[in-house]
Parts: structure tokens; C-alpha cells; sequence
């Protein structure tokens, strides 16, 4: 209806790597001067787009206040942060899971002589969730990086955190006890520019999803 | 710390200076005139209420956001928190001998608990008209029509309306847990068609409900999508949802059809909606500026068995996006 691009918000690092290859299959890719650059908004080379490099945490917030049309997000962070946006589309990449760690032979899920469990996580409404549904009481310590640390130091007893390979952790010492969530990137969209603007979201819905498809099936 | 404290209001609430006055009372009083042309009149309810009144048929969302306080004899009153809650007791109760249909308007705040930090305010400026005692399409095209007018007359021209009826989508949830139910109705309410494959294959939904309920996300559009959404209607409560949706849009102008966009999936609104409702979007604006719908069950509360529909628009919302010459 306005002509303009639309603005997606996408989250600084491999997932926006993945998220931009995803575009590049629908024709609208970065040209390459522009991936390199320190711009705040790189348009896509067809016009149809313009990508906000964000962190991505800050993702839905760019989303649900209307400053980016759409973006791409863990369901992590959605779990966590619960925007009030549209979540149409599980993007497939990005897969991951949250999860409960411990150094090896830490008990789970109580701890000897009823000792309340400390639990460091970059999570913390979602792990609150989590052990509240379990009817698991915890104190919760929000820390916001190296979390993998945190029972090493002494921080806490246990951690939710997000697990790739499980590499880190094993590097720390620590194993898995539980699962909380698992997670892949979703795109995301705004209430009110899916209403304003509703063709264009529904073309770049089904687009993403026949381009996912093609992946799935094997096409190049 | 208490000096620094009173130089500044509480998260949530502001100081409205005199071009933030000038603009709300220019909004209000292009609505009233509005109102009274369709023959509302305007009520004031009180500030705070019983906290019933906004619990009882406000839902879990409006419960959960009351801003409450003790009263001196121990009852929990709550801030206003919705007018059309207020609307409703007014009445079924001082204006039940009223002849109806009864129109009925408003402006004023409303005041609500919100999270920090995504921008949302504490207390707000709303305007919105109830008209009760008539059940029928017309009644729906009435507000309908005067959401529409009235955003024209601000000078506003980019806004969409999405409209839908609650009862396409109750019989899908039909005999679910309430937690099942809740899943679904936020997978629905995001349009998540991963979480809607997924819930209706973990439920062993029926097939046609499956099929309803993977599509919903795709029913949004402009007419021909009632077409499409007849084939998927399960039962006859979702066959009157879309009959009535047909119905409204046979009574719109084409102008206004413009501004109307059909969603099967629209499920936002407030816990006493019964049949039409929708939400208001204008561009410029990250958030739905307004919602209405059909609350035919609502005055039953009170004792008085009335259908009635309404809508409310965010004044502060409307005041930041007026045309600069206009303000």
C-alpha cells in the first residue's frame, strides 16, 4: 500500500547469515559491498527489503513496536521475552535447545538436606516457568553472558541455557539434566503492518515457506 | 531518595502539557459532535468500581492488569479499567427502564497494569460508543460506520479494520482442558502454524478441525475469504459466524469494505465478546489503535438479558498520529 521496503529485523551473527542466504533463494539478496558494511539498514538489492541488523534479544522489540515490519528471531528469546507479535513461520534453522546443566554428579532436580537450588540462566522467566511447573522451588540468578561459569564459581548450582553441540558445556564439565524448550529461528511480524500491509506478508510468508520446502526436499 | 522522588511521576503515567491537551480535547470533541449526529448520548462512570465489574466478564487479560485498592470497608475496588464493563452495569441496572436501543458514549482514561519497557502506559485516554438493545448486523455496521467516520474526520486515511467472529473458532476449542484451550487459542492468536499442526495432531482433533484449524492463520483477507471459510465452518455456530460476517459486509459501502479486512483468526479482544469483533490498525502506529466486537452475554451479569455492541479507539494513540496541520 506504501510502496516502501519492508523492515526486517534480524539478529546479528549466524543467524542472520542463515536468515540472508533464506532471502537470497526468494531474489532478495545484499549486494556484497553492503554485507560488509557498518550500515544500521541494509537494503536488499531488489528494494523489496531493508534488514536492520539487531541484537537479538532486541529483535521482538523492534518488531512489536512497528520499527521493523517483520524479523528473525529464536523461539528462545520469544519464550523468554513474549512479545505481543505474530509468530507465522517456524524458519527451521538456527535449531537448538534449553536446557538444565549441571557439573557432572550434581543432584537433580533436589539437592541433599532440602538446600534451595540456585539457578543461574540468561533465561530467567523462562526457567522460572519451567521449574514452577515442576513445582520445583529456586532462587534465580540473571546473568547476562558466560553463563557456563556460573557453577564453576560457585554462582549457583545448576544453569538453563541454550545448548548447540554441547561443546561448551562439556568443555566446562557440565552435562545436561533436563530439557526445557527446544528451538529454531521463526519469523515474526508485526500485528498492525500484517493488517496495513497484508499482501505483501502474505506473499513473503509463502514464499519463505515454498523456498524452505524446496530446501527440505533436497533442491538446491 | 524522597527528594528525587517527587519531581518525577510513577512508570507509566505522564504529565499531558498544553499541546498534549490541545490535541486529546480536539479528538474528543470531533467525537462527541460525531456521536451525538448518531444519536449518543455521553455517560461518565466512576473512576473506580467493584473489582467484579471488571473481573466478572472482562476475562483473565483485564483480571490480571486491574489496578486495586482496598475500600474502607475491606471490598477490592479497581481502578477503571474498560468502559464498556462500566457501560454494561450502568445499563442493566440505573438505565434498565431506558427505551432501547440505548447508544450510549464516553471519553476518558482508563488505567491498567503494564510491563516496563515495551512502551506501554499505565493510564490512557479512550473514546468509544456502546449501543445496546439491538442484536441484529445493522447494529454491527452501526459502530462499525462510526469508527470508520470518525477516523476520516480526524483527517486519517491509511487504517484497516480486521474483523472477526469469535464464533467460527469456539467449536474448534470445544472440549479441550483449559490448558489445551489456552495453547490453542494463542497459537491461533499468533498465527503459528507450526503450534496449530502440532496441537491439533497432539489433541487427535477430528480431521475437519485439523484442516480448520492449520488454515485459520490463512483466512484473512477481504471478502471472498467468507467464501473460503464457509467450506471450513465445523457446525452450525461457525456457519452463523460466517452468515453474520456476510451479512455486515452486504451492508457496507464499497468505500468502507476498503477499510475492512475478514480474519477468521482474530481472537484478541476482551473475555465477554460473543460474536463480531475486530481491531483497529493505522499506519504509523506498531499496536491496534482500537477494538470493538458483540458482547451479548455481558449485561446478563446485571440481570438484564440485552445484546449490545461497542467499540473503544486510544485517544493518546490517535493524538500522535493527527496530520500536523490539523492539531
Amino acid at each position: 500500500m506504501t510502496g516502501a521496503p519492508l523492515r526486517v529485523a534480524l539478529p546479528k551473527g549466524r543467524m542472520m547469515e542463515e536468515a540472508l542466504r533464506l532471502f537470497e533463494r526468494l531474489g532478495s539478496g545484499i549486494a556484497p559491498e553492503d554485507r560488509e558494511s557498518r550500515r544500521l539498514i541494509l537494503p536488499s538489492a531488489d528494494g523489496r527489503f531493508e534488514f536492520l541488523p539487531v541484537k537479538n534479544v532486541d529483535v521482538p522489540v523492534y518488531v512489536e513496536t512497528g520499527v521493523a515490519d517483520a524479523g528473525v528471531v529464536g523461539l528462545d528469546v520469544l519464550l523468554e521475552r513474549g512479545p505481543d507479535v505474530l509468530h507465522p513461520l517456524d524458519l527451521g534453522f538456527g535449531g537448538c535447545r534449553l536446557a538444565v546443566a549441571a557439573p557432572e554428579g550434581t543432584p537433580y532436580p533436589h539437592l541433599p538436606g532440602g538446600v534451595t537450588p540456585r539457578v543461574a540462566s540468561k533465561y530467567p522467566e523462562t526457567a522460572r516457568r519451567f521449574f514452577a511447573e515442576r513445582g520445583l522451588q529456586v532462587d534465580l540468578v540473571h546473568i547476562s553472558g558466560s553463563v557456563e561459569i556460573a557453577p564453576l564459581l560457585g554462582l549457583a548450582h545448576w544453569i538453563v541455557d541454550l545448548v548447540q553441540t554441547g561443546r561448551t558445556l562439556a568443555e566446562n564439565g557440565l552435562v545436561v539434566l533436563d530439557e526445557v524448550a527446544p528451538s529454531t529461528a521463526r519469523l515474526i511480524v508485526n500485528r498492525a503492518s500484517h493488517k496495513l500491509r497484508l499482501e505483501e506478508h502474505q506473499r513473503l510468508i509463502s514464499q519463505l515457506e515454498e523456498a524452505l520446502e524446496g530446501a527440505a526436499s533436497g533442491a538446491p | 531518595m524522597q527528594s528525587t522522588r517527587i519531581f518525577h511521576v510513577p512508570p507509566g503515567s505522564q504529565d499531558l502539557l498544553p499541546d498534549d491537551v490541545r490535541r486529546r480535547r480536539r479528538i474528543q470533541r470531533a467525537w462527541f459532535e460525531l456521536a451525538e449526529e448518531h444519536g449518543y448520548e455521553e455517560v461518565i462512570p466512576p473512576t473506580f468500581e467493584y473489582e467484579e465489574v471488571f473481573t466478572r466478564g472482562g476475562g483473565e487479560g483485564l483480571s490480571a492488569r486491574l489496578i486495586r485498592f482496598l475500600d474502607r470497608d475491606g471490598r477490592v475496588v479497581a481502578l477503571r479499567a474498560d468502559f464498556t464493563s462500566s457501560l454494561a452495569r450502568m445499563a442493566a441496572t440505573r438505565l434498565v427502564d431506558a427505551p432501547l436501543p440505548l447508544r450510549l458514549s464516553y471519553a476518558g482514561k482508563v488505567y491498567r497494569q503494564e510491563a516496563e519497557g515495551v512502551g506501554r502506559r499505565r493510564e490512557a485516554f479512550q473514546l468509544g460508543a456502546e449501543l445496546i438493545g439491538h442484536p441484529g448486523p445493522e447494529a454491527d455496521v452501526e459502530v462499525l460506520r462510526m469508527a470508520v467516520a470518525f477516523l476520516r474526520r480526524l483527517g486519517i486515511r491509511d487504517f484497516q479494520i480486521n474483523l472477526g467472529d469469535i464464533r467460527f473458532i469456539r467449536p474448534l476449542l470445544a472440549g479441550l482442558g483449559p490448558r489445551e484451550a489456552e495453547r490453542l487459542r494463542e497459537a491461533i492468536d499468533r498465527k503459528d502454524r507450526a503450534a496449530l499442526a502440532d496441537g491439533a495432531r497432539e489433541l487427535g482433533a477430528p480431521a475437519a478441525v485439523a484442516r480448520a484449524l492449520v488454515e485459520l492463520p490463512e483466512l484473512i483477507g477481504r471478502g471472498e475469504v467468507l467464501l473460503r471459510a464457509r467450506s471450513l465452518a465445523s457446525g452450525a455456530e461457525a456457519e452463523e459466524a460466517i452468515e453474520r460476517l456476510r451479512a455486515v459486509d452486504a451492508l457496507l459501502t464499497p468505500e468502507e469494505r476498503e477499510h475492512v479486512v475478514y480474519d477468521l483468526g482474530e481472537i484478541r479482544g476482551l473475555g465477554y465478546y460473543t460474536g463480531v469483533q475486530f481491531e483497529v490498525f493505522v499506519a504509523g502506529a506498531g499496536r491496534a489503535v482500537g477494538f470493538g466486537g458483540r458482547y451479548d452475554d455481558l449485561l446478563r451479569l446485571y440481570g438484564a438479558d440485552r445484546p449490545a455492541v461497542g467499540f473503544a479507539l486510544e485517544t493518546d494513540a490517535l493524538a500522535e498520529l493527527l496530520p500536523a496541520e490539523a492539531s
